[in-house]
């Protein structure tokens, strides 16, 4: 469990002098579901971003089982076990669902071949079977979000970035969500997880790291985190008195 | 769908197309030739556009280069022998030339998504068809010739028949391989949405240059027979904006990214181009353009598109062909 997956030093993203991510420090064990929480426009989407390889480090490094990633462009960091799924879905939408599922399994891993159990093991553990020979056009949100859980689930990753999973989702769904998440850990998969949703976060994450204005301020167990007097300030603002004083 | 049905059809169609010059006379020989020569272009411009989203608007290059290739290897390092068979080597050499020359434009261009792919692959078209007219050792404006050694007793219509009817069918069996392989599905994903593609493990970029290549060779060799069956051309016989332009809008009729669609678009333009509308010569164009511009209305995912939703309508509908350039 203590084995680290995923780490990163000094993480910075700057966009010409705007500095999103500054000087991030992150070990994300293997096994566990760790949470990334902040207020909007943190940069949480931007540190996955800098993850996947989307886009360049400015500076620091991050490394993945012990080995550097930024000589890797994007799809070679996916077959070396980084999957994501998206905030806002991104489904092929001319395919069907089985389709969509099975790009994932035929690609995520070097030289891996069309793999269909894998695709029908992570069709049911989102859910999606009666669904599977349905294009993704018409799917509903609640739908696509286990889609993009699926397909990135398929590339078989060691650690999967889920990115608002549970936006738009009604509790029921939300609750599915969560499960599915559980059974993705439970057959060898990390998951990083950015949420909104306090409740689902505190319920399914054993750590969560807190980054507000491209820093992070935070780490701990849920508990730890929701009572520390900085993650409140940056969610509720300051406290009245402490201004003053 | 019964795979023995199709393959049964499939096998019935082209012992048809083989018996048929026999029953028809040089001019509908000559409609299906030319038939033949337009499908197989679209077919292998659906490769690119079709399969991977990339829309060339200037893939007549590839015709212009494939031509005069095999003009310029047979005059200044031929003859390869007479007969039929002399024709072998220059046909393939001209479309290796045109992968080789896709493959080297391809990492620039390929960069460029959507219009400013389409419109880069039309600029590409017009410098490689000017280069070709103004510098003399390339012959464009005065033109070259090129011999078809005919067999003995073969009429040149029945000739090119059979031989862009071979060509036509090759780029559909490749087509079909492409489509049902692991390179099909990559390409589909960069059509659908290519940075989620990269995301889930797929090489975007060499996926892109493979289809581009092969499509490149493919119209490079058709574009050699067809300088054949021409005998003698100047540039703008064969570097040709309308060659383009049918290859995109054949695939559109009947569907783009299908397999079927682009064979199908053609034959249906072919027929009401050449055949109904060949004795109104003058306002030939104007029906032809009012045609076009109806079926894409009406028909937005082509011919295959609307059969699809006509037959399972609440499945999604013809989504399947996508309309869409990146």
């Amino acid at each position: 469990m203590s084995d680290i997956l995923l780490s990163g030093r000094s993480v910075t993203k700057s966009f010409r002098g705007l500095t999103a991510i500054r000087d991030v420090d992150f070990d994300i064990p293997a096994g566990a579901i760790f949470g990334l929480i902040g207020p909007n426009g943190a940069g949480k989407s931007t540190l996955f971003n800098l993850i996947t390889g989307y886009y360049a480090l400015t500076g620091g490094e991050i490394r993945f089982k012990g080995e550097d990633l930024s000589p890797l462009p994007t799809y070679r960091r996916n077959q070396a076990g980084i999957a994501r799924a998206f905030q806002i879905s991104k489904p092929f939408p001319a395919l069907s669902v089985r389709e969509n599922v099975r790009v994932g399994a035929m690609f995520g891993r070097p030289g891996a071949r069309a793999a269909e159990d894998v695709v029908d093991q992570a069709l049911a553990i989102a859910g999606l079977e009666e669904l599977a020979d349905r294009t993704a056009e018409g799917l509903t949100v609640g739908s696509l979000r286990k889609l993009e859980v699926a397909r990135a689930y398929a590339t078989r990753p060691s650690l999967l970035l889920a990115d608002e999973p549970c936006a738009g989702l009604n509790p029921a769904e939300t609750e599915e969500m969560v499960g599915c998440l559980r059974k993705v850990r439970d057959l060898g998969t990390t998951v990083w997880l950015v949420e909104h949703d306090m409740k689902a976060v505190t319920s399914v994450c054993d750590r969560i790291v807190v980054i507000d204005a491209g820093q992070k301020i935070a780490e701990g167990t849920p508990q730890q985190v929701v009572a520390n007097p900085k993650v409140i300030a940056a969610y509720l603002g300051e406290p009245l008195e402490d201004k003053a004083g | 769908m019964n795979r023995a049905l199709v393959l049964l059809a499939a096998i019935a169609v082209v012992l048809a197309a083989v018996l048929l010059p026999l029953w028809i006379g040089p001019f509908y020989t000559r409609v299906i030739q030319l038939f033949f020569f337009s499908a197989g272009l679209a077919v292998a411009w659906n490769l690119l556009g079709g399969f991977a989203g990339y829309w060339s608007f200037g893939h007549t290059v590839f015709i212009g280069m494939g031509a005069f290739s095999a003009a310029h290897i047979v005059t200044r390092l031929g003859p390869f022998g007479d007969g039929p068979l002399s024709m072998v080597l220059p046909i393939l050499l001209s479309g290796l030339i045109c992968g080789l020359f896709a493959a080297i434009i391809a990492y620039p261009i390929l960069r460029l998504r959507g219009i400013y792919f389409a419109i880069a692959m039309l600029g590409v078209s017009q410098v490689v068809g000017e280069l070709v007219n103004n510098l003399s050792w390339f012959q464009g404006g005065v033109g070259v010739f090129l011999q078809t050694p005919l067999p003995a007793g073969t009429a040149p219509e029945d000739f090119f028949y059979y031989l862009f009817g071979a060509l036509l069918l090759a780029s559909i069996l490749i087509a079909v391989a492409v489509r049902k392989s692991r390179f099909g599905y990559a390409l589909l994903s960069i059509r659908e949405d290519e940075d989620t593609a990269m995301m889930l493990g797929v090489a975007t970029e060499r996926y892109k240059i493979m289809a581009f290549v092969l499509s490149a060779v493919l119209v490079g060799t058709l574009g050699a027979v067809y300088g054949y069956s021409v005998g003698y051309f100047t540039t703008y016989t064969v570097f040709r904006l309308d060659f383009s332009l049918n290859m995109i809008v054949f695939c559109l009729i009947g569907g783009i990214g299908t397999l079927a669609g682009p064979v199908i678009g053609t034959a249906i333009m072919l027929f009401i181009t050449q055949v109904l509308l060949s004795r109104f010569l003058d306002i030939h164009l104007l029906i032809t353009g009012a045609i076009v511009v109806a079926i894409i209305l009406l028909m937005p995912g082509g011919i295959i598109g609307a059969l699809r939703s006509w037959r399972r309508p609440a499945a999604g509908g013809g989504a399947a062909a996508t309309e869409t350039g990146s």
